[in-house]
């Protein structure tokens, strides 16, 4: 039989090995330190999105990575 | 429907928006609106809130401007492509319960119907909720599971695996799912299974793009509309 290891990486075969109780609860504690540090709820655009309008949707992130935000900058 | 319903089947490990999925009878599109109120949500982009537009198949889209949930993106749906209706759905929810709290969420195998679109980031969560169910349930193999595994299992490995613990169940459904012919050591080494998985993902991604072509093209119009009446 293959082992959950074989087929990804170690940290999703943690998360694999969780119950469902264990991953909301994990998931909840990782939304509240996102929160406290500050990270945007909005999300990032998603241009595949067959709902997708730069109009209205979030600026992306400066980095690409989630809740990065351009706060103050030089005129460069 | 989405994120939550992947963090707890084991796909996801943070989701920051929310998608609800609903029916959509005056009464319940009434208690939705409180709820929006109540978490001082405003609407964003078309369409407008109404039953017509839930109907067709479009999303409406909130964000809410509590101080708690600033900026939290909800976005409402009662038609998914390729998923059954949304009372079908409802009677084979799922139900986590956690201490006092309630939470019913797509059925597996709805959820990943629901995730066949044209998205790149949609393919890989598909692969990892087949394969938290398979990894967690192969010592426990139910027909249902057995159907769904061999329906559905995306990694390569794991599908041969499967198809050679359950060799009768899959020379059954290749009918349905004919890259299963392909599910063997020696095909999983030549390439060809995994070649065959890619092109079934691209014929998904082309019928949702398909799906959406006019819808895109009502959005638009809407759109429209609505920077003209703002002019």
């Amino acid at each position: 039989m293959i082992d959950v290891d074989e087929i990804c990486e170690p940290e999703w075969a943690a998360w694999y090995r969780m119950t469902p109780e264990e991953r909301w609860n994990e998931s909840a504690r990782l939304w509240h330190h996102y929160v406290a540090m500050g990270g945007s709820l909005d999300p990032e655009p998603d241009p595949q999105s067959p709902f997708y309008d730069p109009e209205t949707s979030g600026r992306p992130p400066v980095d690409g990575r989630p809740g990065l935000r351009v706060v103050r900058r030089s005129g460069v | 429907m989405g994120g939550q319903a992947c963090v707890l089947y084991g796909a996801a490990e943070f989701s920051r928006d929310l998608d609800l999925a609903l029916l959509p009878d005056p009464a319940n599109l009434a208690r939705l609106e409180s709820a929006l109120d109540d978490l001082e949500a405003e609407r964003i982009a078309v369409p407008p809130f109404a039953p017509e537009h839930l109907e067709a198949g479009l999303a409406v889209h909130f964000r809410c401007r509590r101080t708690d949930v600033r900026g939290l993106r909800i976005d409402v749906m009662t038609r998914l492509r390729g998923v059954d209706p949304f009372p079908r759905l409802w009677a084979r929810r799922t139900t986590f319960t956690f201490g006092e709290e309630t939470l019913d969420v797509l059925a597996l195998p709805d959820l990943v119907a629901a995730k066949k679109t044209q998205r790149d980031k949609d393919w890989p969560m598909i692969r990892r909720l087949v394969d938290v169910n398979y990894l967690t349930h192969r010592g426990d193999p139910t027909p249902e599971r057995i159907d769904f595994w061999l329906r559905e299992l995306r990694t390569p490995e794991l599908l041969v695996e499967t198809a050679r613990e359950h060799a009768g169940a899959a020379r059954t459904l290749i009918e349905k799912r004919p890259l299963l012919e392909l599910a063997t050591a020696g095909r999983l080494e030549s390439g060809d299974l995994g070649r065959a998985l890619r092109d079934e993902e691209e014929a998904q991604r082309s019928a949702d793009a398909a799906f959406w072509r006019p819808l895109r093209q009502r959005l638009e119009e809407l759109r429209r509309e609505a920077r003209r009446r703002q002019r």
